[in-house]
């Protein structure tokens, strides 16, 4: 929140003399009142997305005395939140999250390369919209397609005999096969401009001074594409760890995931008055997909230099 | 790799003696053999046979489409010829792979690597060939000093500006001491101004160096004013290869003449006995004459005009622009066709728009050329 | 290939131009034949296709009755399929609405106005982004007990009441504008990059326009594709939310999927993928109706290529331009 409201509020105000003072200075181009325009977004943003931010992190570090009626700071849900069961999801996130992001940038990446290095435009044109719409394709439908797919009695499942060989959807496994289907185009649309950035002549003044094709990616090709390689994954990391509706579709909780566990809170499957922990759950997760944040930023800020 | 630092050592002063001397001798014969490539039913070289001897700075000139580009690559082994050789000092290097040639080049733009700094850029031939740190950076710092960027080694590209992209691609290129220096129209995408300043840079480096270089431009003034000799190329094919005076002069062909700076296009008609009429002058003609005599074009330098004021005169003044030491005045002549006639300055004053004025050639052996059906070319330019 | 080198080249500095050819069978310049990108391009259609094509079949074919379509015939008469399908779509219309009409005069008027308001416009639209979904259903539903905790007795009780309205609940709506407002900004952003908004308005005012006229008429035409793109983004993005929509108890499309699915596991395999072969469909009227043939599609088309080519945009926006789609509707819709 300390965050939020300083940018969302004062916005508006903070902008108004910056406005006046460059107005002054070039009257032509700025319009006094431009500001305004921006106004309604930021009122917007301040009241459905700060009040709500503001009433997590509120709920996350306050506990109040039903008896006496007074509220006092605390750490305790936080700590509750890093124990046990819930520390356990957090980490079962983490690691999914890890895995299949990784899994999902090596092979985005072959298959982005595959379509770029292609001549014909038409594979391109068909690649990309497939992953436009599969990048899409998350949640609830998709998880339903696995189900039919990879499910008990799942079309694949039951031609292969998989659950004679262990096979089972509703595991650590599963749910990695289900998030490379949307994780992988997302990562090929995030890809596909930055190896279309890698420019022709880098390769033949690699190859000019001497080095083979295979020195040309370790030295030029991998270092320039590392920026926006790990900013997919970053990204990826993102989308996998804030995934909830694939998960609550098909586990149902035998997948530790935080996800779960906060819909759980929430909803008051588990017991009454963990609603703080669901807060501060959400507060972990935030505090996680912030630093995500910070990581992606400053590299896709360098990769967009180097590509352009 | 050894022999590298001697030849670029110390400061440029000292260096150009040491490197004339140390690269004469490396200076290459560059030969194309009946070259052929066709890119699907594009013919972008067909059957181009071309020398470069040892130590010249060899342009190839052309439109764009023409193939200069592509004999360039050709050379550097990014394209295979579907016919034809390459030699550089007699040996057929057409199968060896881009990676072995020793062959420098520079490209068009942007082809710095973004991740490393001006000085890895430079060195980074060098890495490849797992020569010393120490050793790289001590050519890296020779070859930067070179191209007058001492202080620029710790830039990366995006901190530089075109020029001096370009004038660290070019020390990149010449940091393994090839025997051939490529230039695929490095200056095209720089101003005017740093075009002019990195064009003579070139030439002094590539003179005091005797690299021997390749050239491709499509700009006329910089091939005439670098080149020792110029190669024009048209549709795949050699029109002429001479050096630049000669180009001018006596161009081989109408499209050399017509493509190398500006030219006339005067109708004529032949006289029989090598000699052509055109406007009220009988001029020798130079080179071929075409069969079936009749009318002809013939081809006229603006210099090869001269014009006074005469209000009996056929011509008209449209317009004057002042260059300098001469004056383009452009006329009109009679039966809507037009010249250009470039006079000194001093000639020129009452010349004035709307003027009537006497047109006579300069009795000059001039080229012929069969007429063409309808009038378009530079002629018709410059009336509009 | 490393290993290759050395022993073709033996003296690595001399002039390898003489020495090639000694080595004697020297190898082709020519590109070798790629295979492995059919083989990836192979194994990735399978991964891709067999979900959709066992999803069908399940759908289509019942153990010991042989093939059916009663999955996809009973759907329109399912219970709630046409409620819920109609709370959905009433409320992307409700949210593309709200959206654009917060973004594009802000956007407008960060180009207008001073250079510090669109850095402050830019975080306030990428802050959505470090909040996962369930983390903000999280913190709304907390503000949303305030009401009968602690308003219950003023009048602000009835607008508490109004946003939870069953049959339209507006608190919906501003939950997805906000998870949608990401999206929105990069693709509008991204069009209006291509837009010299200053110039144009002064080029127009110089017509005699008025303000109001330049913005319909001059600004909105010029970011048609991207304005279909965010459209489509958000619509997405609503038609797909679940754990919003169930977290805070109602009933739109997705959330009325899972409950049919325990009873009917065939029509719920059956609308999932009805529903991706709409997005499709959209996507691809999307892009015929852009500027040209791919250009809509907001990741694939050219709305990526400017985002990717602008340097100096500040970096989330620019970076995004190209992956927009992606990051996109996925944590929202997750």
């Amino acid at each position: 929140m300390t965050v939020l409201h300083p940018s969302a509020a004062p916005g508006p105000g903070a902008a108004a003399p910056t406005g006046r003072k460059a107005a002054g200075r070039t009257r032509r181009r700025r319009p006094p009142r431009a500001w305004l325009g921006a106004l309604p977004l930021l009122v917007f943003a301040g009241l459905c997305f700060g009040l709500p931010a503001g009433a997590l992190l509120y709920g996350a570090l306050t506990r109040t005395d039903p008896a006496a009626g007074t509220t006092e700071l605390t750490g305790e849900h936080l700590s509750r939140s890093l124990q046990g069961p819930y520390l356990t999801s957090l980490t079962g996130s983490v690691q999914l999250s890890a895995l299949t992001a990784a899994l999902a940038t090596v092979l985005g990446v072959l298959i982005a390369q595959a379509v770029v290095t292609s001549r014909r435009g038409a594979l391109r044109g068909a690649v990309l919209t497939a992953s436009g719409v599969l990048a899409n394709f998350g949640g609830i439908p998709l998880a339903f397609a696995f189900v039919a797919t990879l499910g008990i009695s799942g079309v694949v499942t039951e031609i292969g005999h998989l659950d004679a060989l262990g096979w089972n959807l509703y595991s650590f496994t599963g749910l990695t096969v289900i998030y490379l289907y949307f994780l992988i185009p997302l990562m090929v649309l995030v890809v596909v401009p930055a190896l279309d950035g890698l420019r022709p002549q880098w390769r033949e003044a690699a190859l000019n001074t001497g080095a083979t094709t295979w020195q040309f990616w370790r030295h030029v090709g991998l270092p320039v594409l590392a920026p926006s390689l790990l900013g997919g994954f970053v990204l990826l990391f993102g989308s996998a760890f804030a995934a909830h509706a694939t998960a609550a579709a098909l586990v149902g909780g035998s997948v530790p995931l935080v996800t779960l566990k906060i819909a759980d809170a929430l909803s008051g499957n588990v017991l009454v008055g963990q609603e703080n922990v669901a807060l501060a759950l959400s507060l972990d997760m935030i505090v996680i997909a912030g630093l995500v944040m910070a990581v992606y930023l400053p590299l896709q800020r360098r990769s967009s230099r180097w590509l352009r | 790799m050894s022999a590298l630092p001697t030849a670029t050592t110390g400061r440029p002063e000292p260096a150009r003696t040491d490197a004339a001397h140390g690269r004469a001798a490396t200076g290459a014969r560059v030969e194309f053999r009946s070259l052929r490539r066709a890119f699907g039913p594009t013919v972008a070289l067909d059957g181009l046979d071309l020398t470069a001897g040892p130590g010249e700075l060899l342009a190839l000139l052309g439109p764009s489409g023409c193939g200069k580009t592509t004999a360039l690559r050709v050379l550097a082994g990014f394209e295979q010829p579907d016919s034809g050789e390459v030699l550089v000092d007699g040996e057929d290097i057409t199968r060896i792979p881009a990676n072995r040639r020793d062959a420098g080049m520079v490209f068009q733009s942007y082809s710095l690597f973004p991740h490393l700094n001006a000085r890895d850029n430079v060195a980074f031939g060098l890495r490849v060939r797992k020569v010393s740190a120490a050793e790289r950076h001590a050519t890296a710092a020779e070859l930067l000093d070179l191209v007058g960027l001492p202080d620029h080694g710790g830039r990366f590209p995006h901190q530089m500006s075109g020029g001096q992209q370009q004038r660290v691609a070019l020390a990149r290129a010449l940091a393994l001491r090839p025997r051939v220096l490529l230039l695929d129209e490095p200056l095209s995408a720089l101003d005017a101004k740093v075009r002019l300043s990195l064009r003579e840079e070139i030439r002094r480096l590539q003179l005091s160096l005797g690299i021997t270089t390749i050239f491709v431009t499509h700009d006329q003034e910089e091939a005439l004013s670098m080149a020792d000799r110029v190669a024009v190329l048209n549709a795949g094919r050699l029109e002429q290869c001479a050096p630049p005076a000669e180009l001018y002069e006596r161009p081989a062909t109408a499209f050399v003449a017509e493509f190398v700076g500006t030219m006339n296009r005067l109708p004529g008609h032949l006289t029989g006995t090598g000699s052509v009429e055109v406007a009220g002058a009988t001029l020798p003609v130079d080179g071929e004459i075409p069969a079936g005599g009749g009318p002809v074009d013939v081809l006229i330098r603006p210099e090869g005009i001269r014009a006074e004021a005469d209000p009996e005169g056929t011509a008209t003044v449209v317009s004057a622009s002042f260059l300098g030491s001469v004056t383009r005045v452009l006329l009109d002549l009679p039966d809507g066709v037009a010249a250009k006639a470039d006079l000194p300055s001093r000639d020129a004053a009452d010349l004035l728009p709307g003027v009537r004025a006497r047109v006579t050639p300069v009795p000059r052996p001039v080229l012929v050329v069969p007429a063409a059906p309808v009038r378009e070319p530079s002629a018709g330019k410059a009336a509009a | 290939m490393a290993a290759l080198t050395p022993v073709s080249r033996p003296p690595v500095s001399g002039p390898p131009v003489s020495t090639a050819p000694v080595a004697a069978p020297v190898k082709p310049a020519r590109r070798r034949p790629r295979y492995w990108r059919g083989a990836v391009l192979t194994v990735a259609g399978l991964y891709f296709l067999t979900p959709l094509v066992s999803s069908f079949v399940f759908t289509v074919h019942v153990p010991n009755q042989g093939v059916t379509f009663a999955a996809y015939s009973g759907i329109l008469s399912a219970d709630g399929f046409t409620e819920s399908l109609f709370l959905s779509l009433s409320l992307a219309c409700a949210t593309i609405a709200l959206a654009l009409l917060l973004v594009v005069p802000a956007l407008v008027a960060v180009r207008l106005g001073p250079p510090r308001l669109r850095a402050v416009v830019e975080i306030v639209c990428m802050l959505p982004l470090v909040v996962p979904p369930i983390a903000l259903v999280t913190g709304i539903a907390t503000v949303l007990r305030w009401g009968p905790d602690h308003f219950s007795r003023t009048p602000l009780y009835q607008t508490f009441l109004a946003v939870q309205n069953e049959s339209f609940p507006v608190v919906l709506v501003l939950a997805y504008t906000v998870l949608a407002l990401p999206f929105v900004h990069r693709s509008l952003d991204a069009g209006l990059r291509a837009v010299d908004v200053p110039t144009l308005v002064e080029a127009a005012r110089n017509c005699g326009a008025g303000r109001l006229y330049v913005i319909l008429r001059v600004i909105l035409p010029n970011l048609r594709s991207s304005l279909a793109g965010a459209s489509f983004l958000t619509l997405a993005l609503v038609l797909g939310e679940y754990t919003v929509a169930s977290l805070l108890g109602f009933r739109p499309f997705a959330v009325w999927i899972v409950s049919v699915s325990g009873a009917e596991a065939r029509m719920s395999v059956a609308v999932s993928l009805l529903s991706l072969l709409i997005t499709w469909a959209l996507l691809l009227v999307l892009s015929r109706a852009g500027t040209g043939s791919s250009a809509a599609v907001p990741a694939a088309g050219p709305s990526t290529a400017p985002a990717a080519t602008t340097p100096a945009a500040s970096a989330p926006a620019a970076s995004a331009g190209g992956p927009s789609t992606a990051p996109t509707a996925v944590p929202g819709k997750e």
